[in-house]
């Protein structure tokens, strides 16, 4: 029983390690400009589709998609911003960037499905099916990439916040954009800089879930619903809780699914959130929001 | 010329033209209108794509030349596979297009929201893809369904594990939804009831992407000997890898086999690689049937798609035959579609017979083929029906 119980909290690791990956990107951009993109779960899509395509242009070449994913990722964070969010915002308006990236994902989900089309793709990277065994321990060389990928990416993500300019400054705009633009910093290009890490950060997620999600257009729906529960129970806007809870929410799904049932993972999650919001509604890891990013 | 046969002439013309106009339009009404309730979007989009493909080929066959003088059309809206959109595509497609018949849903949940709603506006439905008995028992008047339900499957399957591979012990897996959960209840009946055991009953909703942690707990439970598998073909390839990555399944060095239904179109084995290795499968098309009528589908399928057709091309496909069978028997609007469907014996389409009986259920086994996937992820034909 001990080794299954492991092998749970391996295969919880896995799954949280991913939805950390989507979540942060959104929790990046709430702490900095207080907004939801909904069209998040489109980029871990596209994501996903550009791993595949540059995965099988370049004969398993899975890196070389990864890389592609980020860089996409990355382009469309861009886009989104300077195309939606910016002049938006200089509307003065907080409902209408909401609505408009609802619309946005629309459009890409249907753009996808005109030109993918809606029967599912076998992203099989060349480390799908191998399969590393100590005992009666079992993990796929994808598994471990995804953890590899996912804490790298992470421990980087945490390091630029706390301990470079770029990261300082995107912080004092979280804080107070107002009075970080009278320190000179330009909020502008900060907000930009949000939305390039986190759509690279969606991008990237997309990547590495693409050879476990089940990959339609749809794919990146399946684990947003997910990943704003981890938010939530982070913490809104909080890095340090969104990754906390994100395994959490891994594990709780891998023991759900032995000791319980897999049916009742989702009561399981939404009954943690609740309690989260009952109880500590600042999230796991409690701080004032102005300190939040 | 004077005003009275410039007059003349002009009513001349006129009449012509309203003639013509009148004859054309008696033409155009010579037409069958068929409503096509398909998944387009959604997890379960791969449905209708394929649907899509059997219904144009049989069209574009039937159109040539019409049926008793009749042409057909079609127009679709998107029913999700979910009872919400294909209740509200239901309600669409009969105020606004006015069928006289309709096809559709593929998922039992969305088949079953519709069917009141068919039943009140008296248009016959008919059916090929969802397999929750309750479609039919009790059903209604309306409902019509052309393939084998999940009783009939479910005892067949069942029947087969324990007799034919010997099986002893079942995992069931199944996605919570009224066909998932109905067809493994109906696994369970007939396996224990024959003395086989079974070790779990494990069902998930469609937004769970990863069953490394469903395979886990399988591969704790000692030998399975069969895995029956309910699910949409996206998770059902991720489960058959999960399987194989546990060690549970052949491919993966154990020695369970899964066993599966209608609900996994071909070109599955490929997706799932050496993964599908002894997977046992119903498939309700067979392409290598020897009947003339399958050998011209299969030629005109690939003719027009240059791919090989799917059992859910060959269902659409026989769904628009057998309303072209029902019109060639002097079905005009939808009462008379109906009346003469609930009459159909021995209607012969490329995935089997059709004979209703007074549920509407088909009583024809025919449609029921076996394959199993080989080491080179071709498949092979059971032959045990």
């Amino acid at each position: 029983m001990s080794s299954i119980v492991l092998q749970q909290a391996i295969n919880g690791i896995v799954v949280g390690s991913l939805y950390v990956l989507v979540a942060l990107g959104l929790t990046l951009i709430y702490g900095v400009l207080v907004q939801i993109n909904f069209a998040h779960a489109d980029i871990v899509t596209l994501g996903a589709f550009a791993a595949y395509g540059v995965t099988h242009l370049l004969s398993g070449n899975y890196l070389a998609g990864i890389a592609a994913a980020l860089v996409l990722g990355a382009a469309l964070g861009w886009l989104i911003n300077a195309g939606i969010f910016a002049p938006l915002r200089e509307r003065g308006s907080e409902l209408l960037p909401l609505i408009a990236t609802i619309g946005v994902s629309i459009m890409l989900q249907n753009t996808m499905l005109a030109l993918l089309g809606p029967i599912p793709y076998a992203f099989d990277t060349p480390y799908s099916n191998q399969v590393l065994r100590f005992g009666t321990l079992f993990l796929t060389m994808q598994n471990l990439l995804i953890i590899l990928v996912s804490s790298i990416s992470i421990g980087l993500l945490y390091g630029f916040m706390k301990f470079t300019f770029l990261g300082k400054a995107l912080r004092a705009v979280s804080q107070d954009r107002e009075t970080a633009g009278l320190m000179g910093i330009n909020p502008n290009h900060l907000i930009m800089l949000t939305f390039v890490i986190a759509s690279a950060l969606a991008g990237l997620g997309g990547a590495m879930l693409g050879p476990v999600l089940v990959l339609t257009p749809f794919a990146g729906t399946s684990v947003i619903v997910k990943a704003f529960a981890i938010v939530i129970i982070g913490g809104f806007g909080n890095v340090e809780g969104t990754i906390l809870a994100g395994l959490l929410v891994g594990l709780i799904e891998s023991y759900t699914t032995q000791f319980l049932d897999p049916g009742l993972i989702d009561i399981v999650v939404f009954a943690l959130l609740l309690l989260t919001l009952a109880v500590r509604p600042t999230g796991l890891i409690a701080e004032r929001r102005e300190e939040n990013v | 010329m004077n005003a009275f046969s410039t007059f003349t002439r002009s009513a001349c013309i006129a009449g012509c033209l309203l003639a013509v106009a009148t004859t054309s339009s008696l033409a155009a009404d010579k037409v069958i209108k068929i409503g096509g309730l398909l998944p387009m979007s959604g997890p379960g989009s791969y449905f209708g794509a394929q649907d899509k493909q059997g219904i144009e080929l049989a069209l574009d066959q039937l159109n040539k030349s019409g049926v008793n003088g009749y042409k057909f059309e079609i127009q679709y809206e998107d029913s999700a596979c979910g009872p919400l959109p294909a209740s509200q595509a239901a309600k669409r497609l009969i105020d606004q297009y006015k069928p006289d018949v309709l096809i559709g849903e593929e998922c039992s949940d969305a088949t079953l929201a519709i069917m009141p709603i068919v039943e009140e506006a008296k248009i016959p439905l008919i059916n090929a893809g969802s397999s929750s008995i309750k479609i039919t028992d009790p059903g209604n008047p309306w409902t019509f369904r052309i393939m084998p339900n999940e009783v009939m499957q479910g005892v067949d399957i069942a029947t087969n594990a324990y007799k034919r591979l010997n099986a002893r012990t079942a995992v069931l897996l199944h996605e919570n939804t009224n066909a998932g959960i109905g067809n493994a209840q109906v696994f369970a009946d007939t396996f224990t009831k024959l003395g086989g055991k079974v070790l779990a009953d494990i069902g998930f909703g469609r937004d769970v992407n990863d069953f490394t942690a469903i395979a886990t707990r399988i591969a704790g439970m000692g030998q399975a000997d069969v895995i029956p598998t309910y699910t949409l073909e996206g998770q059902g390839l991720k489960i058959t890898q999960a399987l194989m990555q546990a060690g549970v399944v052949k491919g993966g060095g154990g020695n369970s086999i899964q066993l599966g239904t209608i609900w996994l179109p071909f070109g599955f084995e490929q997706k799932a690689g050496k993964a599908a290795l002894g997977y046992i499968r119903i498939v309700q098309f067979d392409p290598t049937d020897q009947r003339s009528q399958v050998h011209d589908f299969v030629q005109a399928f690939k003719a027009k798609f240059n791919s090989e057709p799917t059992h859910l091309n060959a269902h659409a496909y026989d769904q628009i035959l057998l309303i072209a069978d029902v019109v060639k028997r002097g079905g005009m609007d939808a009462q008379s579609i109906r009346d003469l469907l609930a009459q159909t014996k021995n209607f012969s389409g490329v995935t089997g017979s059709v004979e209703f009986d007074k549920t509407n259920q088909n009583i024809k086994m025919d449609t029921v083929h076996y394959m199993e996937t080989k080491p080179d992820l071709s498949w092979t034909s059971l032959k045990w029906n």
